[in-house]
């Protein structure tokens, strides 16, 4: 197969896509399975799980061999940027299964659709981050969201529900057709999709204007994406309506995948060329815009996360504030004076996301345990005194927000001072000031994931309480964040030096 | 004993964290927690005996002054090492720390009913992580201890504290949180400035022995403006764990929320986080920037001396009043340390001390009479002398050593912290008005009204008449609580006697770093160091 594929356009590699289509394949699988045997949700699950661990099988293999650079005419790329965010991925969308178990079980989901859309969620995460043209971007990019638009509504009978899945869909088509003009745009300036020769074009004295607006619709598009402020409106009624383990997903999975595309876009599409003014007019101009939201989406995602009465409102603004300090990483990426700095930089990316996902996951693990049916324990009341009474539950959430807080010795920690750190490389005045924002903001972070802290262990619990009893799949899913959290926190060293070393790729590019 | 020589440091760390797992493990399968106590007790006792080992061998100095070093690569990606030892600085912050602890522990013995194994659980992992920041030599993990201390204290006071122990406890972590987040990006701007020195070696590093080298070589020169940023940020987070004025407002209410042996722990050793690092670290890496802003520390040190002395004297409640004397007790500290002269730093150095012993002596007094009475109220007090003898006693004598009686050891910090102040010269004189002398005087007048307070307490908790029925039937101290107190007691007279064994082992590094701030960075260090 290979071979023949091979034979028609020597630039057709299928081995390069690999991971791509083992997923997508899984959830082919999985939704025809689930037709022919409907309510057998362990199946798949479990063929869900088999197709992630080959895909990340694939992924190690072709890591470590020598991979050309680019493939498919150059829209699909194997660099480091890929690598690492697809392994982030590939983890969120494992997790979110095991997650999803009590949640399947006790409200009857159709398992089948469910982890049938997960897996096609999956399948565009990862051409979003292996893609290296904007139309292929932008076809993982809609693949995705149109899946998760459907798991956001899962709970049909639910109003909530319903409500996250129409604004995530609306407000997600707008945001879709701004990326989608800004592509366009940046083709009628360039003559081109593909990411290197539009940073090739870049190096033009004389480009036209029109690539500065393409520039700020793609900001606008991708910034609704990650949910930076001032697009960020939708976050916490998606959020909060939707059911908690997708929620867990849709703040850790399609957060970093849209990361990942707005990272190739900006910092290697739009990069600083030595002696080019106008490439440097316009990353002057995405630089000082981004910081400026950077700033932004850190103060006002955790200034509104402090007045939060649910929990899961409370998260999805952390989430904000989160985009926010990954935002500090990508901005030092963006200041790198070199390729290595770039590379460790966006490493560092991709390992806040990896050390986010795990915590956030976590805490969405817990949040689905407690919430019980319908999500109907989500308020902060409703864990009022409970930490003595569930300690494993309340000090394992406690741990995930210490995390969050980015306590030294939990993975939040190591994830926070590898994004400033490339920020701070730089020497730049403009994003010294976001790093102290950063910490500021963090500080201000302290009272709300304390607050949780607070309402489990130093109030009173009136009322009764019964402890859930916690199925297989989730309490893998929490032992696995717990001890990410203490690995990633403490033995970061293997995890980080595999994100930024250097693909192995042959030289030459077959254009 | 090779083995504990040679990794000294690691094992006092790690012990209490097994101690813990220890608690965990027995709290899993039997299920008692009678016995819980016994255990912390056993590995904090065996903590400090195997602290003493500190003072014993001393002749295995490294190359950068530094005893029972252990430099271990932790984070290769980002050049971090686990890099711990000690000098004379930390020595005795070290072994106060162990010291401390099971006294902290035996107070609670009655007092801790509710969820004991966490209790204990909590006070274990807060000594690893407070020797931790006395030993670690590497920016990161120095700032990871220094961090991580704030969590089991954060526990301590919001699940074991008061009635108002929920925001003692928020306001405790916030305050602090952000004053140590900020040194953060000092620190991560510190580990670039290493890296970019021009033609030196591409890796930054977070190793404050490699960075002080560095700086005193010349190779590692920061701009001004920069290094006063950094020094700011650095300063910032300690002056709030001081605390300094204006900066101390977290600490009156933790103190008071805070179980007894909490309140201990911080007087006694928390603080001490601060004005240790304020010599570690502000004054070896930002000597310039330490002499240019001592003006202020030292106007704010007196300001503390004198508000916290008033303050202290119209308090209604007595653990408030002992919470309030540890900002003016602070205050004398950072006063002595920005003097920069021998006397004066060797005098807050010795204060530091003075402070861990009277002031953790005050609250452990306080807290005897909390348990009998459940108030601390002085109103609800009074003749107190005739009902517990012993225990007025024992108060007096603290309290004495808390003012700076002659022969006991607080006289002996506040007299070289004043000597130092008055032959300073970090101050300007101007006219016919020398400032440190002003400066001295102002510091003066804080003894003073530290008698005053503390003796106008005394005369209303402990003399005249049984006021309060309630208080005819109190019980003098137990066993447990004199053999408790004894100690603190014992080295209160002994270091005001004999200060010698203490002094002189802090010398040395004491008067390195004062050598450091007072004379300009690079290469003019050995030239300045000729002509004295």
């Amino acid at each position: 197969m290979v071979f023949l594929a091979e034979l028609v356009n020597p630039n057709v590699s299928i081995s390069s896509i690999g991971p791509e289509l083992v997923v997508a394949l899984a959830g082919i699988v999985a939704m025809v399975y689930d037709s022919f045997f409907p309510k057998q949700r362990r199946v798949t699950g479990i063929v869900s799980l088999i197709g992630l661990a080959i895909s990340a099988v694939l992924l190690g293999i072709m890591w470590s061999q020598i991979q050309p650079v680019s493939t498919f005419n150059g829209m699909i790329v194997h660099d480091n940027l890929r690598m690492a965010f697809s392994f982030v991925f590939l983890f969120v969308t494992a997790m979110t299964i095991l997650i999803s178990t009590v949640w399947v079980d006790n409200e009857n989901v159709p398992a089948g659709e469910y982890h049938a859309l997960l897996m096609f969620a999956t399948f565009g995460m990862l051409l979003m981050a292996s893609g290296n043209d904007l139309v292929v971007l932008f076809l993982g990019l809609e693949t995705l969201s149109i899946a998760t638009y459907v798991m956001a509504g899962f709970r049909k009978s639910d109003l909530k529900s319903n409500e996250s899945a129409i604004k995530y869909f609306i407000l997600g088509s707008f945001a879709s057709a701004f990326l989608l003009y800004g592509m366009a745009l940046i083709y009628g300036a360039t003559g081109s999709t593909n990411i290197t020769e539009i940073a090739a074009k870049v190096a033009d004295p004389n480009f036209p204007a029109l690539l500065l607006i393409g520039a700020a619709m793609l900001i606008i598009g991708f910034g609704f994406k990650v949910a930076t402020v001032p697009f960020h409106i939708w976050t916490p009624d998606v959020y909060e309506g939707a059911p908690s383990p997708v929620t867990g997903f849709m703040a850790a999975g399609p957060k970093a995948a849209a990361f990942a595309s707005f990272l190739r876009v900006f910092v290697l599409g739009f990069p600083l060329i030595a002696g080019v003014q106008a490439s440097g007019y316009l990353h002057d101009t995405w630089m000082t815009v981004l910081s400026i939201m950077a700033i932004l989406t850190m103060t006002v995602g955790n200034v509104a996360a402090i007045m939060q009465n649910n929990i899961k409102r409370m998260l999805a603004y952390s989430s904000i504030a989160h985009a926010g300090y990954a935002l500090v990483g990508f901005l030092g990426a963006g200041a790198a004076s070199n390729i290595a700095e770039r590379d460790a930089a966006v490493a560092s990316v991709a390992f806040y996301m990896l050390t986010y996902a795990i915590t956030n996951l976590g805490a969405f693990a817990i949040v689905t345990l407690l919430g019980q049916k319908n999500d109907r324990r989500t308020e902060f009341e409703d864990y009022n005194g409970i930490g003595f009474k569930s300690p494993v539950l309340s000090f394992t959430l406690s741990l995930f927000m210490l995390s969050l807080l980015g306590i030294p010795l939990t993975a939040g920690f190591m994830g926070k001072v590898l994004v400033f750190r490339p920020a701070l490389e730089a020497g730049n005045t403009l994003l010294t000031i976001v790093v102290v924002a950063a910490v500021v903001n963090t500080a201000i972070s302290a009272y709300y994931y304390l607050r949780l802290v607070v309402v489990m262990f130093f109030r009173e619990r009136t009322t009764q309480w019964l402890e859930p009893k916690m199925p297989i799949g989730l309490a893998a899913a929490l032992l696995i964040a717990v001890i990410g959290v203490f690995y990633f926190g403490i033995f970061s060293d293997s995890v980080i030096e595999k994100f930024s070393q250097s693909t192995r790729t042959v030289g030459a590019v077959a254009k | 004993m090779d083995f504990i020589t040679e990794n000294l440091l690691t094992i006092l760390i790690l012990l209490p964290v097994f101690g813990a797992l220890a608690l965990l493990g027995h709290q899993m399968f039997w299920k008692q927690e009678g016995q819980l106590k016994w255990v912390t007790l056993l590995f904090t006792v065996v903590n400090f005996l195997i602290s003493l080992f500190l003072l014993a061998d001393k002749g295995s100095a490294s190359a950068s002054g530094f005893f029972f070093e252990k430099n271990i690569p932790w984070i290769k990606a980002i050049n971090t090492n686990y890099h711990v030892g000690v000098d004379g600085l930390s020595l005795w912050l070290v072994i106060l720390t162990t010291f401390i602890m099971p006294i902290a522990i035996v107070s609670t013995w009655h007092a801790v009913e509710k969820k004991a194994t966490a209790f204990y659980i909590f006070l274990l992992l807060l000594e690893s992580a407070m020797i931790g920041v006395f030993v670690s030599l590497d920016l990161l993990v120095f700032y990871l201890f220094f961090e991580a201390s704030l969590i089991p204290m954060f526990f301590l006071i919001g699940i074991w504290g008061g009635e108002n122990r929920i925001y003692a406890a928020v306001k405790f972590f916030i305050f602090t949180a952000l004053g140590s987040l900020l040194m953060l990006v000092a620190i991560i701007s510190l580990y670039y400035a290493y890296a970019n020195i021009p033609g030196g070696l591409a890796a930054g590093t977070f190793d404050y022995v490699v960075l002080l080298n560095a700086m005193k070589m010349g190779t590692l020169n920061i701009a001004p403006t920069a290094a006063t940023l950094m020094f700011l940020a650095f300063a910032l987070a300690f002056a709030i764990k001081v605390p300094l004025f204006p900066f101390h407002t977290w600490l009156p209410d933790a103190h008071t929320e805070a179980p007894t042996a909490g309140s201990v722990i911080l007087a006694a050793v928390l603080l001490k986080m601060g004005t240790y690092g304020l010599m570690r670290f502000c004054f070896t890496l930002f000597p310039d920037q330490a002499r240019e802003w001592a003006p202020l520390f030292i106007i704010l040190a007196i300001i503390g001396i004198i508000y916290g002395a008033l303050v202290a004297m119209v308090q209604p409640d007595v653990k408030r009043l002992v919470a309030y004397s540890s900002v003016a007790h602070m205050g004398f500290v950072i006063l002595g340390m920005f003097s920069f002269t021998e006397w004066g730093m060797q005098g807050a150095v010795y204060q530091m001390l003075n402070h861990g012993v009277s002031t953790g002596a005050l609250f452990l007094l306080v807290g005897f009479i909390y348990e009998r009475r459940h108030t601390r109220q002085i109103s609800d007090f009074g003749g107190l002398a005739n009902v517990m003898p012993i225990y007025a006693t024992i108060f007096v004598i603290t309290a004495m050593s808390s003012v700076g009686l002659p022969f006991l050891n607080g006289f002996v910090g506040e007299f070289l912290i004043m000597v130092g102040m008055w032959k300073s010269t970090i101050l300007t004189i101007t006219g016919s008005t020398n400032w440190n002398y002003v400066a001295t005087m102002l510091a003066g007048t804080g003894v003073i009204f530290a008698a005053v307070y503390l003796l106008w307490m005394i005369q209303r908790v402990f003399f005249g008449k049984v006021t309060n029925g309630k208080n005819r039937s109190l019980k003098d101290l137990s066993y447990r609580e004199i053999g408790l107190i004894a100690p603190l007691v014992f080295l209160m007279v002994f270091m005001g006697v004999y200060p010698k064994p203490f002094l002189d082992a802090t010398e040395k590094s004491v008067v390195e770093i004062q050598k450091r701030v007072m004379h300009r960075a690079g290469g003019e260090v050995a030239e300045a160091e000729k002509e004295n």
